[in-house]
Formats: structure tokens, C-alpha cells, sequence
């Protein structure tokens, strides 16, 4: 029982894309807020399932954002 | 030609005159360089998240030019060089957005 698969596979799709999803820009700080934690490090993608190519997007802006201060680098 | 997107941060201490002054500056470096401007938006006073040389809060101002290289070059060498201005960034745009940005200020509060 322990080494056995699960019968339903859980899946996820990414909320980043798709035909509504928002875009992702660094000024957007509400949807960046999503996918840091609370000490202010980016999320990986195995938690937030988003597709890699938006989440090689998302950490660049998050990254412009924190240089002008509208995101921390750490929050203690 | 380029598109660039370029947002500073000016200081605190500044008093209304000033601020527009450094404004006007910058606007006149671009065009200076052949530069031409797209778009500005003013953020207004906002909160710094972490401090930047002491202050804890800034003007921020956000530029849309097109131009060539050598505009960046001068802007970002005055910039560097003028004590008022606390940080900046610059990088390529493909296009200009014809919204205003959720963080600019609403002309009710101007």
C-alpha cells in the first residue's frame, strides 16, 4: 500500500498562462505579491505550478521590482 | 531606434520647484540625444520598502523614450552623478502600453 500510486493523478495548470491570465510586469506588484514568501524569497515553480517559461519571466520582474524598492530582498 | 522604459527615484527633501526642475532635465538630456518622449507618468510620493541612503520614502517619475543608446548613456551619467537622485532603471521595451499603470497617480489626487 505504501509503494502504490495514486489511482487520480493530481494535476495543476499554470495560472499564469492561458487566454486570461494577467501579465506579468514588474509594476503589477499585487500578482508578484502571490509568489514570494514571507521572508521575501521567490517561490519555486514546484509549489506555485507555473510553467517554466512564466516563471523564468516572473523572477526577472520581480527582480526589476526589487531594485526600486517596491518589493523586499529579505523581510525579517 | 529603441524603445526604452526608464523610472528613477528622487529624494524626499526636494521641494515642489526642484522636483520639476530635475524633471525638466531629464527630459532635456533625451532630447538632447535625439531622443523623443512617449509617455510620463508620475507615481508620486511613495513608501521605500527597505531604505535607500536614509530615506525612507521617494518621488518616483516613469519615462517612455524612443532613441538610440548614446541617450541612456548621458541620462544615466547625469543621474549617477546628482545627489537627488536615489535609483534608476533603464531596459528595452518592445512597445509603449497605451493604459496608465495601476501605480500612477489618478488626476484627482495631482
Amino acid at each position: 500500500m505504501l509503494f502504490q500510486k495514486p489511482a487520480i493523478k493530481f494535476k495543476r495548470e499554470c495560472p499564469l498562462s492561458g487566454k486570461n491570465a494577467p501579465i506579468i510586469n514588474y509594476k503589477n506588484i499585487k500578482l508578484l505579491q502571490k509568489y514570494i514568501s514571507e521572508t521575501g524569497k521567490i517561490l519555486p515553480s514546484r509549489i506555485t505550478s507555473v510553467s517554466y517559461s512564466k516563471q523564468k519571466e516572473l523572477s526577472s520582474e520581480i527582480k526589476k521590482a526589487r531594485i526600486l524598492a517596491l518589493l523586499p530582498f529579505t523581510n525579517n | 531606434m529603441n524603445i526604452y522604459e526608464h523610472t528613477c527615484i528622487l529624494s524626499q527633501n526636494l521641494n515642489p520647484k526642484d522636483l520639476k526642475e530635475i524633471r525638466v532635465k531629464i527630459e532635456t538630456i533625451i532630447e538632447k540625444n535625439q531622443g523623443k518622449i512617449e509617455k510620463v507618468e508620475d507615481w508620486g510620493l511613495r513608501n521605500l520598502v527597505y531604505p535607500i541612503k536614509k530615506f525612507k520614502k521617494g518621488y518616483y517619475s516613469n519615462i517612455f523614450f524612443s532613441g538610440s543608446g548614446t541617450a541612456v548613456f548621458e541620462l544615466e551619467k547625469f543621474e549617477r552623478i546628482d545627489e537627488n537622485v536615489l535609483r534608476f532603471l533603464t531596459f528595452k521595451v518592445k512597445e509603449v502600453p497605451k493604459e496608465n499603470s495601476e501605480l500612477c497617480l489618478k488626476e484627482e489626487n495631482k
